[in-house]
C-alpha cells in the first residue's frame, strides 16, 4: 500500500530554516487522516493474530481439561420437594441478587435494580460520547484514582450495610408498614450512597467518562462483594457465618 | 513453489482436490497470508492486517477470544451430553449418574461442560469490564457494546437453564429460589413464574421447558448475537485503540 509518504531521509520535525519567515506558533491536539494509521502500525493477521488465538484456545482447553480431570462436577441427592435445602442458594452469579433480597422487597431486588443496571449499562456509550481517550485503561491517572476510590468507598459501605442488617436489622427498628423496610429505606440508602459517590467524584472535576468509571466501578465492586458474601459467608437461614463454619453443601457449586 | 521433491506435504498439497479447497499456496509470503484469510470461510471474519495495538496482551487479555473458545467447548460437550440425557423427571437424575459412572469419558465431559459454563460467566463479565475500562464502547462501537451486554445476560440465562437439568437437590432449590424471586414481581410476577415452570412448582414441565431453552432457543439466540458481535468488530474498524482518540469528534464538552 502506498501512503504518499516521501522517501527522503528522516529529518528534524521542525528544522530551523533561516529563509523561512514563519515559525512554529503552537501545538494543538488533533489527527490527520493517516496519523498512526499507516501500514507500519499493522501486521499480517496470519500468523500474528491467528497464533495468539490458537494459543488462547489451547491454553483454555488444557486448563479446563486438567481441572475437569481432577475435579468432578457435583451431583447432590435426587431432587426432593419435601426436603428443603438450608441454605437454599441460587446459582452463584445470582447470589448478589439473593443478597439484595434479604434487605429489600423482592420486586426491587429481583427486577427493578437488575433491570436498571442492564438498561444503564446499555446506555453507557450514549451518555459518554467523547472520543478523547479511547483505548486508554481508566482514561487517565485521575480515572484510575476515581476507580480505586469508588471501589474502596463501595466496599466499606457494603460491609457496613450487610453487617448492620445482620446484627442490628432494619426490620427490628422499622417493621411496619412493609413499605418502609421493603422500599423506602433501601431506596433512600442505595440512592443516597450513589448520589453521595457522584457528588464526591464531581469534586475531582472529572470528564463524563471518568464519572462513569466511578459509577461502573461501584457496580462491579457491589456485584463482586455481594457474590462473595453470598457464596462464602451465608449459612443456615442465610445468616452470616465464617466460610469454615458453613454447613455441608452450602457452597452453590 | 518449486517442483523438486516428492515429500509427503507435496503429495498432499499438489493435486486438484487440495487445490480445489485451498486456493492459495502455503502462507509463507504476504500475498498468500492475505489470501489464506480472505479465501477461508472460517478466517474471513478477520481482517488481512491487524493493528499491532490490538495484539497487546495487556490491552485485551484475550478475554473475548477465550469467551468464544468456552462457548465452542460448551457446544461440543453439550451436544455430546445430549446423547445420554433425557429431560424427564423419571430419568434425568439416573442419566447423570450413568454419565458419571458407566459412560466412557462421561464424568470428564460433564465436568468439562459444568466448569466451562462457570468459567464463561466469569470471563464474559471480565471481558465486559475490559471493554468498559478501556473506553471500547465509544463511537462507532456503541451498538456492539449493547450487543455485548445482551451476550452477558444470555450467558447467564444459558447457565441458569442448564442448572436445573441434573435434577438434584442443588438444581431443584436453586431454580425454586430464583423463580420465587420472579414470582414476587408486582402484577406479572406469578404469571411469569408459571410460564417458566409450566406449573405451580418446579416439576416435569419445568424440566422440559428449561431443557428446550437450554439446548435450542438460547444457543440460537447466542449464536446470532455472537455473529453480529464479531461482524460488527470488523465493520467498526477492529478493536479500539488510542490512535482513534480525538478531541472534537463530538461537541460534547
Amino acid at each position: 500500500m502506498e501512503t504518499g509518504k516521501t522517501r527522503e531521509p528522516i529529518q528534524e520535525v521542525f528544522p530551523r530554516d533561516p529563509s523561512r519567515t514563519y515559525g512554529l506558533m503552537e501545538l494543538v491536539r488533533g489527527t490527520s487522516p493517516m496519523v498512526d494509521k499507516g501500514p507500519e502500525d499493522t501486521v499480517m493477521s496470519w500468523p500474528n493474530l491467528l497464533v495468539l488465538e490458537l494459543l488462547a484456545a489451547l491454553g483454555t482447553s488444557v486448563v479446563l481439561l486438567l481441572w475437569s480431570a481432577f475435579v468432578k462436577a457435583p451431583l447432590r441427592e435426587l431432587a426432593n420437594p419435601n426436603v428443603t435445602e438450608n441454605p437454599a442458594k441460587a446459582a452463584w452469579y445470582f447470589l448478589s441478587l439473593q443478597e439484595l433480597l434479604l434487605h429489600m422487597h423482592p420486586a426491587l431486588a429481583g427486577l427493578i435494580i437488575p433491570g436498571l443496571v442492564i438498561v444503564l449499562l446499555m446506555a453507557v456509550p450514549y451518555i459518554d460520547r467523547s472520543k478523547k481517550d479511547v483505548g486508554i485503561w481508566f482514561a487517565s491517572k485521575k480515572g484510575r484514582l476515581i476507580a480505586v476510590g469508588s471501589a474502596v468507598y463501595t466496599f466499606i459501605w457494603l460491609l457496613g450495610l450487610v453487617l448492620f442488617d445482620e446484627f442490628v436489622r432494619v426490620r427490628s427498628i422499622v417493621a411496619e408498614p412493609e413499605l418502609w423496610p421493603g422500599w423506602v429505606i433501601p431506596i433512600i440508602v442505595v440512592g443516597g450512597l450513589i448520589i453521595l459517590l457522584y457528588v464526591v467524584i464531581r469534586r475531582w472535576r472529572p470528564s463524563r467518562r471518568e464519572v462513569l468509571i466511578g459509577l461502573f466501578t461501584a457496580f462491579v465492586t457491589t456485584y463482586f462483594t455481594l457474590t462473595i458474601v453470598g457464596i462464602f459467608f451465608r449459612g443456615m437461614g442465610m445468616h452470616l457465618v465464617w466460610p469454615w463454619d458453613l454447613p455441608p453443601g452450602a457452597l452453590p457449586f | 513453489m518449486t517442483t523438486k521433491n516428492h515429500s509427503v506435504a507435496d503429495i498432499i498439497t499438489r493435486n486438484r482436490v487440495w487445490r480445489s479447497i485451498f486456493r492459495q499456496g502455503y502462507p509463507a509470503d504476504d500475498e498468500n497470508r492475505a489470501r489464506a484469510i480472505m479465501n477461508s470461510w472460517f478466517l474471513h471474519i478477520h481482517p488481512v492486517k491487524v493493528k499491532l495495538h490490538s495484539l497487546k496482551l495487556t490491552y485485551t487479555w484475550g478475554l473475548g477470544v477465550i469467551s468464544f473458545v468456552l462457548f465452542l467447548i460448551l457446544v461440543v460437550t453439550g451436544a455430546w451430553l445430549m446423547f445420554f440425557y433425557v429431560p424427564s423427571v423419571q430419568s434425568a437424575y439416573t442419566d447423570i449418574q450413568n454419565l458419571d459412572t458407566a459412560v466412557t469419558f462421561g464424568a470428564l465431559m460433564r465436568s468439562l461442560h459444568r466448569w466451562s459454563a462457570h468459567l464463561m460467566v466469569v470471563v464474559v463479565f471480565l471481558h465486559l469490564c475490559r471493554v468498559f475500562f478501556t473506553g471500547g464502547y465509544k463511537r462507532p462501537r456503541e451498538f456492539n457494546w449493547v450487543i455485548g451486554v445482551l451476550l452477558w445476560v444470555v450467558t447467564m440465562l444459558l447457565s441458569f437453564t442448564g442448572y436445573l437439568l441434573p435434577w438434584d437437590q442443588l438444581s431443584y432449590w436453586a431454580i425454586t429460589v430464583s423463580t420465587n424471586i420472579v414470582g414476587a414481581f408486582p402484577l406479572i410476577g406469578e404469571a411469569l413464574r408459571q410460564l417458566l415452570l409450566g406449573a405451580a412448582e418446579a416439576g416435569p414441565p419445568a424440566l422440559v421447558r428449561f431443557y428446550a431453552l437450554h439446548i435450542a432457543v438460547l444457543p440460537v439466540v447466542m449464536t446470532i448475537l455472537i455473529g453480529i458481535h464479531f461482524w460488527r468488530i470488523r465493520k467498526d474498524g477492529g478493536l479500539s485503540s488510542p490512535s482513534e482518540a480525538s478531541e472534537n469528534e463530538y461537541g460534547d464538552r
